[in-house]
């Protein structure tokens, strides 16, 4: 059982707290996300689960041995690094066989077993090179032959697709998920990127300034986030939020928008509500419709109007930034939609009260 | 069509200027080259003489020579002082090296509390004229026995080289991607195998490069030779200085020969870690 638990890390660069209790468990086998921005603390877990970080507090569990104060030789895991880390003064194939040399893996082997990865990896043309001489793509591909010829237990990527042009990253996503399946090695993945941690994590934690916000599944996450940081790291384009006040009329509430009135008898909070309550309102660019009758409509739970500021588009679909009332909201619209408006037109948008993401405007936690 | 210049090729131009600037810096050393091969009389003459018959006399006077008293030819020390200038300084910049190397390497990876300082205070060591601390060192190497030794000058040299070579080889592994070393570490790789397996491969460049500007500061040492070498133990550049003068007058030819000779071994060395030289003084200061 390659299961990981960590527990309540902690670890200190002078009075900055760089990882400030962080808690997750990575279940056998699985893809799990780290995500955050940067400096957020990501490198320095995955660093503590290898060891190369001395911790303060906490405690690293791993394949149910206590592993906080082993050597970071003999962990049984595999890093791969953001820079790749190669070694330069090595051929590509010394490069793969280093972590079998050093495992005393015997010599014919070690050459069916780099063979192997190198084909895997389709690496096997630049066996006699240095890794100086390679593409940015095959450098990539190298470090991950590394890391997995020893077939570790648990596979930690510090942002592995950070250095690579936009072309490759997509390529690559999908050759960690292919690898992932073909090896069924546990992966601990660190990234600053939703997409990678959406697409790829079956699972993603989330983690600001060295502490986890929020453990969960991708849909989970972003079908219903927990906090408004969530919120705005899932999903692209970033979702909307508009601040407004409770007013209470007896059992009745009702939040106070800038541009308008959302009725909220239909909706279950989490806690009550009295007047003067500030909220959050998050409610998604896909969420947002057009409304082309914005004066008497019916499904919606409540309509806007407001003006075309800017538009961005991204060839299928296009971004636009609508100014209403001094608020820009961001809405998704397909091509052809949008190429029937103009800058500066009025527009007339709706939303449903069932995508609406409510928020406490001070703590940032969920409402709904 | 416009003719596109190629990048990295000068034209004449450039070529004509370099030439001529580097013409008036090898001047000098030409011109000692040329004296080695005069006769006495050719080397005095005014004007200088561009060309004039070539003799290997003054060569072979380094090695021989007849006394003023006597015509016989009698061997010098030469060979003696040539074997301990490459000996001496070969083997001290070698001790500093490997010694500097290690420190550098802790002080890079293994910062102490006030790192910066114990740097700097290595470096002051090196701040003052030696002039300055010459007649104490001279005093304790009387005391101790060391002057006129091997192991004194050795024991000075090493510790002369020490500072230089701990601060430009710590500039070296600063620059390394210490991910490189977490990945061997990870990998399995001990402390000790992570230093000689994958840290010092990476520098060798810069190594090499520490080792060249250590012989040369090393070999052209003349003020502590003088005062600590001894017969058994002296060094070219202070016997070079024994030759001159005299009751005939500087004998300019043989100063040459030996300045000739002089030249040779440094320039073997030089020119044997040439390429790695390069890579090791721009070390860094290329994008990698």
């Amino acid at each position: 059982m390659a299961q990981l638990i960590l527990d309540e890390l902690r670890r200190n660069f002078g009075t900055v707290k760089a990882l400030d209790g962080v808690s997750f468990s990575v279940e056998d086998g699985e893809f799990f996300c780290l995500l955050g921005a940067s400096s957020a603390g990501k490198t320095t877990t995955l660093r503590a689960i290898a060891g190369l970080e001395k911790l303060a507090g906490g405690s690293v569990t791993f394949n149910g041995q206590d592993m906080t104060h082993s050597p970071v030789q003999g962990r049984g895991m595999s890093m791969i690094f953001q820079t790749f880390a190669l070694y330069p003064h090595m051929s590509i194939y010394a490069n793969l066989a280093y972590p079998l040399i050093r495992d005393r893996v015997s010599r014919s082997d070690i050459r069916r077993r780099v063979n192997e990865v190198a084909e895997l990896l389709r690496v096997t043309h630049t066996l006699k090179r240095k890794p100086s001489t390679l593409s940015g793509g095959e450098q990539q591909r190298v470090a991950i032959g590394r890391a997995i010829v020893r077939r570790p237990q648990l596979l930690l990527l510090d942002e592995p697709l950070t250095n690579l042009d936009a072309k490759l990253r997509n390529d690559m996503r999908a050759e960690f998920k292919r690898l992932h399946r073909e090896l069924g090695m546990t992966m601990l993945y660190a990234s600053p990127d939703q997409l990678e941690a959406l697409t790829m994590g079956a699972r993603i934690a989330m983690i600001d300034n060295g502490k986890i916000v929020e453990t969960g599944t991708p849909q989970g996450m972003y079908g219903a986030p927990s906090h408004t940081f969530v919120a705005s790291m899932l999903g692209s384009p970033v979702i909307n939020l508009v601040k407004g006040r409770v007013n209470q009329s007896g059992s009745h509430h009702t939040l106070e928008l800038p541009f308008g009135t959302l009725d909220l008898s239909g909706v279950s909070l989490r806690t009550e509500l009295s007047s003067g309550d500030s909220l959050t309102l998050g409610i998604r660019p896909q969420d947002l419709h057009v409304d082309a009758a914005v004066e008497g409509s019916g499904s919606a739970d409540l309509s806007i109007s407001g003006r075309i500021h800017l538009t961005e588009p991204l060839g299928d679909v296009t971004i636009l930034d609508i100014d209403v009332r001094g608020s820009l909201l961001k809405m998704v619209l397909p091509e052809e939609q949008a190429a029937t408006y103009s800058l500066g037109q009025d527009i007339g948008l709706s939303f449903s009260l069932t995508d609406a993401h409510l928020f406490d405007a001070d703590s940032g936690a969920r409402m709904n | 069509m416009a003719k596109q210049r190629e990048i990295g090729k000068a034209g004449w131009g450039h070529t004509a200027v370099a030439g001529i600037v580097g013409f008036i810096y090898f001047f000098p050393v030409f011109w000692i080259i040329l004296t080695a091969f005069k006769t006495r009389t050719d080397a005095l003459e005014i004007p200088p003489k561009l060309f004039f018959t070539p003799t290997l006399d003054n060569f072979r006077a380094v090695f021989f020579r007849s006394s003023i008293t006597s015509d016989e030819t009698a061997a010098t020390n030469f060979i003696l002082y040539f074997f301990n200038s490459i000996f001496i300084a070969g083997t001290a910049v070698l001790l500093a090296m490997l010694i500097g190397t290690l420190a550098a390497y802790a002080f890079s990876r293994h910062p102490l509390k006030g790192n910066d300082t114990y740097l700097f205070i290595i470096l002051t060591t090196r701040m003052m004229p030696p002039i300055v601390v010459i007649i104490p060192i001279f005093l304790m190497f009387r005391l101790t026995g060391l002057a006129g030794s091997y192991w004194g000058i050795l024991l000075l040299y090493t510790a002369f080289n020490i500072p230089f070579s701990i601060w430009l080889v710590k500039s070296f592994f600063d620059e390394l991607n210490p991910e490189i070393e977490d990945a061997a570490r990870m990998d399995g790789s001990t402390d000790w195998r992570v230093f000689f397996g994958i840290c010092l491969p990476q520098i060798y460049a810069g190594l090499a490069a520490t080792f060249v500007f250590g012989m040369i500061l090393t070999w052209n040492e003349f003020l502590f030779a003088l005062l600590l070498t001894g017969v058994e133990t002296r060094t070219v550049p202070v016997a070079m200085a024994r030759t001159l003068g005299g009751s005939v007058g500087v004998d300019y030819g043989l100063l040459a020969a030996i300045v000739t000779l002089f030249l040779i071994p440094i320039c073997i060395v030089t020119f044997l870690l040439q390429n790695q030289l390069l890579r090791g003084v721009t070390f860094g200061t290329v994008k990698k």
